[in-house]
């Protein structure tokens, strides 16, 4: 069976490539720290696949079509495509086709049915905490795209179900491939609305200790009641769900809190946290 | 409710070469998309609160960006919508 050797948060927030010259010193040093300790603990575990959970902001789907989740089986993943990540280093990333389709063909088994692609491109999303934490080399990436942007949005419950199920699928895939799990988003931000540029600092840090209690009904609870208050971006909470829900199921890991920052420069309350073996 | 046309307008806008037609010819590529009359007024005005409800706030601020909107002038205009309750939050 493959391992699962590692899981791991981070916040995506565009602004911290796109207006990086501008921010002060003190914002640039608190991403980068944070994002070189998660190079490091992703880099130590040698990951041959990473599957890295996103959301995809408006670049492969649009209101024609708009699957909850959607599993790239491809060989190949497009980069982003957003012009001011022109300098990201891959214009191109490695798939892993036989693990991307057996966790679709598990997930079938297990009551989920998520959309395939077979040609992603892989927007900042995914890719600025792949290269802001400086991944290297670069595992083959299994990008697993969860619908937060446009509603109707899988319920928080179904987004830790989620996790379980690509912790049992790596489980189930035969050989002993090492694999790593990285959700990307969050935590409270507020983008193109009213309230945009707000962080809700109470929210992340109440939100982070109930990720650290490991009391997942009233981790839901709290999601449930105060997710939809704290921001639009705040959606992307539910891959780190999924993240949760992966730790969860095949052994108890333990939540470990890396970095948060509320940064109102990048209008992004900025997590980066890992799940640990005891 | 979303608009579709406006939705797929501020969606293709995104390929830099279309971005960089609208630019030079804006209402060549509007008459491209069948848009309501109120819609296409709310485009032609830049009318942030008019438009905040038809479209994703994703692809709202895209389009804003598209045009050369300052940051400073875009956030201003939607604060100033007051449509918290409105706008879609995850």
């Amino acid at each position: 069976m493959a391992n699962l050797v590692g899981i791991y948060a981070a916040s995506h927030g565009p602004l911290i490539v796109r207006k990086w010259d501008a921010l002060t010193p003190a914002c640039k040093s608190a991403i980068t720290s944070a994002f070189d300790e998660l190079g490091r603990r992703i880099n130590a575990v040698r990951a041959e696949v990473l599957i890295v959970i996103s959301p995809d902001h408006w670049v492969n789907f649009s209101l024609d079509n708009l699957p909850a989740i959607c599993v790239g089986v491809g060989e190949t993943h497009d980069g982003p495509p957003e012009p001011w990540l022109a300098a990201f280093p891959h214009k191109q990333m490695a798939g892993h086709p036989p693990l991307a389709r057996h966790i679709v063909e598990h997930a079938f088994g297990r009551g989920f049915e998520p959309g395939v692609s077979y040609k992603l491109a892989l927007d900042h999303g995914f890719c600025i905490p792949l290269w802001k934490a400086g991944v290297a080399p670069l595992p083959a990436i299994i990008p697993v795209v969860l619908n937060t942007v446009e509603p109707p949005l899988p319920g928080v419950r179904r987004c830790h179900e989620w996790g379980a199920v690509l912790s049992e699928a790596i489980a189930s895939f035969a050989g002993n491939t090492r694999v790593a799990i990285l959700a990307t988003g969050g935590l409270s931000h507020s983008i193109g609305e009213a309230t945009m540029g707000a962080i809700d600092e109470a929210f992340d840090r109440e939100c982070l200790q109930h990720f650290a209690s490991g009391e997942r009904e009233a981790l839901f609870r709290f999601l449930d009641q105060r997710m939809a208050a704290a921001g639009n971006g705040t959606a992307e909470v539910r891959n780190w769900l999924a993240a949760h829900g992966a730790a969860g199921a095949t052994g108890a890991r333990a939540f470990e809190l890396i970095h948060y920052s509320a940064m109102p420069e990048i209008y992004v309350g900025c997590g980066v946290v890992s799940w640990n073996k005891p | 409710m979303r608009d579709y046309w406006l939705s797929k307008l501020f969606f293709d806008l995104q390929t830099p070469s279309a971005a960089a037609e609208y630019r030079a010819a804006r209402n060549a590529v509007l008459a491209r998309y069948p848009l309501k009359p109120e819609v296409l007024a709310a485009i032609e005005n830049n009318d942030v609160a008019a438009l905040a409800p038809l479209v994703n706030a994703y692809l709202l601020r895209f389009y804003f960006l598209v045009i050369d909107m300052p940051e400073e002038e875009f956030v201003k205009r939607i604060r100033s919508t007051g449509a918290a309750g409105k706008a879609f939050h995850g």
